[in-house]
């Protein structure tokens, strides 16, 4: 797939290295929407607190870290045209170490006296995050004329940083070995980087050069892929200062929504405007997580200026948890069936399957119809609901299963099939 | 000599790759395969380049990249160029 400067798809690394990470987070997913059902229907009885920590984080970690970071290792040679040598290897190791860690985690806040869980936790989890960025950024950093992608991918990379320093923080602090003065300030700047810096921003920079490749599109306006990643950025590090030194923030959070808003709605007119409109989930996809983005930036907007219900700001987030698991669910229908057909078609085999053989449009559709109507229940009742926490686990379990069934044509194809030289 | 024509300049990727693989291999050496696209499909030169292609690429004064891929070395992919 793609870039227009300079990649190579030779160098694209082998599809293990991505679908470990994308089954890893499908099963994530499952088993979220299993605990929220056992909690829905007090089988499990945690606190609404460690429920609310599990939650956040097996989402943001188990779930969208390993979808992201997979879809790294296979698009920077792509997107950026920089290669990872020994990728199987290295996705490997961050792999293991980031499972194991948000394992660790999700125990250490299930049992929440537990010291060691939090130390173990944050040194797995540190270990993956910061071992991945290197292998990232250190490649990234060389590159001469960056495209608005390759950018905006390093800026993203370069959000994590704070992200994983200050969670790192957060959880030696919940285990006891250290203390905060203020709690609430940290945890602040902890999601603001990880929600609005790494996921939103990285979502923004793939989308400048997929929106108009994937779906003949318009390209963004050039003010738009210049300096809308760049301003976020120091946005967000003057968020920070702000409050380490308890400024109020208020007009700060409100122009970087606007920014997002801006985006959003242009992103929504360029897929408008695409030159062969067909019925495809991934712009379903795409424009159902725009239209959630615009939610939850409204009331970051609104909320920046008036006191809001806590209902309302339960809404926001939903709104930003649908909005990037719908972007990373059309990514991953457009990725798995292209990777599929092309290493087998690079490989020699006449016979491979096509994209849609790989996975059926019709199947993304069903997935776009289970993920629509979770989201919307899940706005609805602002609270897990055993009937929501029961529609995570079949969206998951859709996408596991479309997952597993892309692996088996792929091994189907490699043992049955005649391979040629060409 | 056979021409194998794509005009992906309204296709949406990875279309235009998935049929010029496909018609890369269905080439024989004599054949030529004749591309309009809006952009220049980097990927599809690299891997043309490691399979062994000749290639050319020209950007009209419309802005289409004109691409030119033949088996055969010895083929002068500029007077195939049709623009």
């Amino acid at each position: 797939m793609f870039n227009q400067g300079g990649l190579s798809l030779d160098q694209a690394p082998p599809l293990s290295v991505v679908m470990r990470f994308f089954i890893t987070a499908s099963i994530f997913g499952i088993l979220l929407g299993l605990f929220l059902f056992s909690q829905s229907l007090h089988i499990t009885t945690l606190s609404s607190y460690s429920t609310q920590l599990i939650t956040v984080h097996t989402l943001s970690l188990g779930v969208m870290a390993s979808f992201m970071l997979g879809a790294l290792f296979q698009m920077l040679p792509v997107l950026a045209g920089v290669v990872i040598k020994t990728p199987t290897t290295k996705a490997m190791m961050v792999h293991g170490l980031l499972t194991v860690g948000v394992l660790v985690q999700l125990f250490a806040f299930g049992v929440t006296s537990n010291s060691l869980l939090y130390f173990l936790a944050s040194a797995y989890l540190g270990l993956a995050l910061f071992y991945a960025l290197y292998l990232m950024l250190k490649e990234l950093i060389k590159i001469k004329t960056h495209s608005s992608s390759s950018k905006g991918i390093s800026l993203a990379l370069t959000m994590l940083i704070p992200t994983v320093i200050f969670g790192t923080y957060l959880l030696l602090t919940e285990g006891g070995f250290i203390h905060i003065i203020d709690f609430s300030q940290i945890k602040e700047i902890h999601y603001s980087f990880a929600l609005l810096g790494w996921i939103s921003l990285l979502i923004v920079s793939v989308s400048f050069q997929v929106i108009e490749m994937f779906y003949v599109t318009p390209s963004y306006p050039t003010n738009i892929t210049k300096y809308l990643t760049l301003t976020i950025v120091l946005l967000l590090i003057l968020k920070m200062t702000f409050i380490l030194l308890e400024y109020p923030t208020t007009i700060l959070t409100a122009t970087i929504a606007l920014l997002f808003l801006a985006y959003a709605t242009v992103t929504i007119e360029r897929l408008t405007q695409r030159k062969r409109p067909t019925a495809d989930a991934t712009v379903w996809f795409w424009l159902f997580g725009m239209a959630l983005f615009i939610l939850s930036m409204t009331v970051t907007l609104i909320g920046s200026f008036f006191t809001i219900s806590s209902t309302l700001q339960h809404l926001s987030y939903i709104a930003f948890i649908g909005f990037a698991l719908s972007i990373v669910f059309a990514m991953i229908y457009k990725i798995v069936p292209f990777l599929t057909w092309f290493h087998l078609s690079n490989q020699g085999y006449m016979e491979a399957p096509m994209m849609h053989d790989v996975i059926h449009p019709k199947k993304a559709k069903i997935h776009f119809y289970i993920h629509f109507v979770t989201i919307v229940i899940w706005l609805l009742t602002t609270d897990i609901t055993w009937l929501g926490s029961l529609l995570i686990t079949i969206s998951f379990g859709w996408l596991f299963y479309n997952l597993i069934f892309a692996i088996k044509k792929y091994t189907y194809t490699q043992k049955h099939c005649e391979k040629i030289e060409w | 000599m056979k021409k194998f024509f794509l005009d992906a300049r309204e296709m949406a990727h990875p279309e235009p790759f998935q049929i010029s693989l496909k018609y890369l291999k269905e080439m024989s050496n004599e054949d030529y395969f004749y591309m309009l696209n809006t952009k220049e499909p980097i990927p599809l030169l690299e891997l043309a380049h490691d399979k062994g292609f000749k290639f050319l690429t020209h950007q009209d004064s419309n802005k289409n990249w004109h691409i030119v891929i033949s088996k055969n070395s010895q083929q002068n992919l500029e007077e195939l160029l049709d623009v």
